[in-house]
């Protein structure tokens, strides 16, 4: 693939190169390293079943997600994805708040990630009997290398993340194939199940991490003005996307439940690596590790390239400074914003706690969501159908945009069992980012400008 | 265009270096805070089991106990992870505080958003 | 100093050196272009450039 320096009537823009693939390997990519760590916290917080079924009710408000954005992200294509969906649909502080949601979930997400690299490389060399080592160089050096990857261009970085995510999912399913899962050989979920220890207040609990099974899936819509035909491919990939990581998840849930006690799964760093362990197999504790890292790796990828595509929307847009705003001539990536959250991921990598930073990620997500389910009906208000032109319409409005209110008030109150202090800081966090935003920094803002999109007058304004 | 045109003032480059350092700064702290404040994190109990020294006492089946050896484990390593609890007792009026504020959240976001959201429209559209 | 020491003290080394690459390469950037062309990226540029043949990027006028 050649960058050349395109500049059409001295204008430089994103460059439009990606497939549905790219798109698949976008959204999945992100979310894939979720069935290998993370998912199980779930099992700490409400065992075995209650994590099945968190999986499941995650599952469902993620469909719910998917088919929501599918429709909305194909008429608002652009760079930003539910940032620029906000600033058509629901006004300018809604989209600085979920421009800031993106940037969180997504840098917060390749922080985890960058941890786990370490964390898992650390294990290798104790295992390999090295005293003294460290996780800090390979979480350092994981950062640096994909942001370097991102600045380089769109193209190679997605192509590298479709390959990799491939390889992982892969992986799940050989491990679901070795188990043999039609036989007591190795699994045993009779002897391991244990009912619900903490009766049904802890499914509602283990709802919180349940989320992690599929958080970034929404990710696909970022890449909305790389995209070859965004109208067609985005709701391909990102349908295809959540199919791909319900069986995968409901296969991750099988395997690991049938062979490893509850009280360890729910804190373990690397359930999947865990469970190829416990089969006695050479080749599949290899393979898992392969699968781990390369999971880790796509996923932190893509979480550089949406958090920066978000960050540099805002910053066209002057929301954020317009320094940010740039495109790199030769490379055509958001570069300067590339380059700024770089050092934000490194300080949350180097010095938070993992479930920490994954709860930061998961509650930037959910404000997401509860964000998209009164979206779409705005959108649906202002916008009837036929009115634009749609290039997927999701069926039986607007029931998928209530289920998806309901199953996120409930994930708030899961989220507040454990970890309510978070919940209140992220929040006063947002509401005074809000005020700052109404009072002083909107006076930099271009009104007309913003609404790019060749629709007509919204009904009622 | 003739109906009122925002023509929105230039920023100097160095207020665009202070509103990226306020947000950093702001980012960081709501991060922060809760970890330095001792408050993150759930609260954890143990419950109480027979016997902490072997596996029955544990209260872990033949077959668990297989799995639990497999990963590298003693009764003594293990008993700590098995007797660990979440607490999940809760307080109603903290559940209604949350509530409230996150409800009130969203309500200022629509609400200014709105207003800000008419002028968008004006501006494009023109004057109805 | 074991070889796994070597391999912390590479990783420390690379990342300083792709750190360093960008850091420079976006120096070099912002002094040879000119601002208004780096920010000249505008949203919304979506259907009249529908379907452009990435070999053929660069053509356009």
């Amino acid at each position: 693939m050649s960058q050349t320096t395109a500049v059409h009537g001295e204008k430089i823009s994103l460059l439009r190169v990606l497939g549905p693939a790219h798109v698949w390997a976008l959204g999945v990519g992100i979310v894939l390293v979720g069935e290998y760590m993370g998912w199980n916290f779930a099992v700490g917080k409400g065992g075995m079943i209650a994590a099945l079924i968190a999986c499941w009710v995650a599952g469902l408000l993620y469909t719910c997600v998917a088919m929501i954005d599918s429709e909305v992200t194909s008429t608002v294509a652009a760079a930003g994805g539910q940032y620029a969906q906000a600033k058509h649909i629901v006004g300018p502080l809604m989209a600085f708040n979920v421009g800031l949601y993106l940037v969180f979930a997504y840098t917060m997400l390749e922080a985890a990630n960058a941890i786990t690299l370490g964390y898992l490389v650390q294990t290798v060399g104790t295992m390999a009997g090295f005293a003294d080592v460290h996780d800090k160089p390979f979480i350092v050096l994981t950062i640096m290398f994909l942001a370097w990857l991102n600045y380089r261009g769109v193209y190679a970085t997605l192509t590298v993340n479709l390959i990799l995510t491939a390889i992982a999912f892969v992986a799940i399913l050989i491990l679901f194939a070795a188990v043999k899962p039609w036989s007591n050989e190795l699994l045993n979920h009779q002897a391991m199940l244990n009912g619900l220890p903490y009766g049904w207040l802890g499914v509602i609990a283990s709802l919180h991490f349940g989320l992690w099974y599929y958080l970034g899936i929404e990710g696909t819509c970022q890449a909305a003005e790389e995209v070859r035909s965004p109208a067609r491919s985005l709701p391909l990939g990102t349908m295809t996307g959540i199919m791909t990581l319900l069986i995968a998840a409901t296969m991750t849930w099988y395997v690991c439940s049938g062979l490893m006690p509850w009280e360890y799964l729910g804190q373990a760093v690397t359930p999947l690596f865990d469970a190829a362990r416990l089969t006695n197999s050479m080749p599949l504790m290899v393979l898992l590790f392969v699968g781990t890292v390369f999971s880790t790796l796509a996923s932190a990828n893509g979480c550089i390239n949406d958090a920066s595509r978000a960050w540099f929307s805002m910053g066209r847009d002057r929301y954020l400074p317009t320094w940010f705003g740039a495109v790199h001539p030769k490379n055509r990536t958001p570069y300067r914003s590339i380059v700024f959250l770089v050092p934000v991921a490194l300080v949350f990598a180097y010095f938070a706690p993992l479930d920490q930073v994954i709860t930061f990620s998961i509650l930037s997500g959910l404000l997401g969501y509860t964000y998209m389910s009164l979206n779409v009906i705005l959108f649906r208000r202002k916008w009837p159908l036929g009115m634009i032109k749609r290039g997927y319409i999701h069926p039986f409005h607007p029931l998928p945009a209530l289920v998806l209110l309901l199953l996120c008030s409930v994930t708030y109150f899961a989220v507040f069992l454990g970890y309510g202090t978070q919940l209140i800081a992220m929040l006063i966090f947002f509401v005074v980012a809000s005020l700052w935003f109404h009072f002083h920094r909107y006076q930099y803002v271009r009104r007309g400008d913003q609404f790019t999109m060749q629709w007509p007058r919204p009904v009622g304004y | 265009m003739a109906n009122s045109h925002y023509e929105p003032p230039k920023q100097s480059a160095f207020g665009q270096l202070i509103d990226s350092l306020f947000l950093l700064v702001l980012v960081i702290a709501a991060l922060f805070a809760p970890l330095y404040l001792k408050l993150a994190g759930g609260g954890k109990i143990d419950i109480a089991v027979a016997d902490k020294s072997t596996w029955a006492g544990l209260g872990q089946s033949a077959v668990q106990q297989a799995q639990w050896e497999k990963l590298g484990f003693t009764p003594e390593t293990a008993a700590s992870i098995i007797t660990s609890r979440f607490d999940y007792s809760f307080n109603p009026t903290e559940v209604v505080i949350t509530a409230v504020v996150i409800i009130g959240y969203f309500a200022l976001l629509f609400a200014f958003s709105r207003t800000e959201y008419r002028e968008v429209i004006e501006e494009r559209f023109g004057r109805k | 100093m074991n070889s796994f020491q070597i391999l912390e003290y590479a990783a420390w080394a690379i990342s300083a050196v792709l750190g360093l690459y960008m850091l420079f390469d976006m120096i070099r950037i912002d002094r040879t272009y000119d601002e208004e062309l780096l920010t000249s990226s505008r949203e919304g540029d979506i259907e009249d450039t529908l379907v452009i043949d990435p070999p053929h990027q660069g053509g356009h006028k």
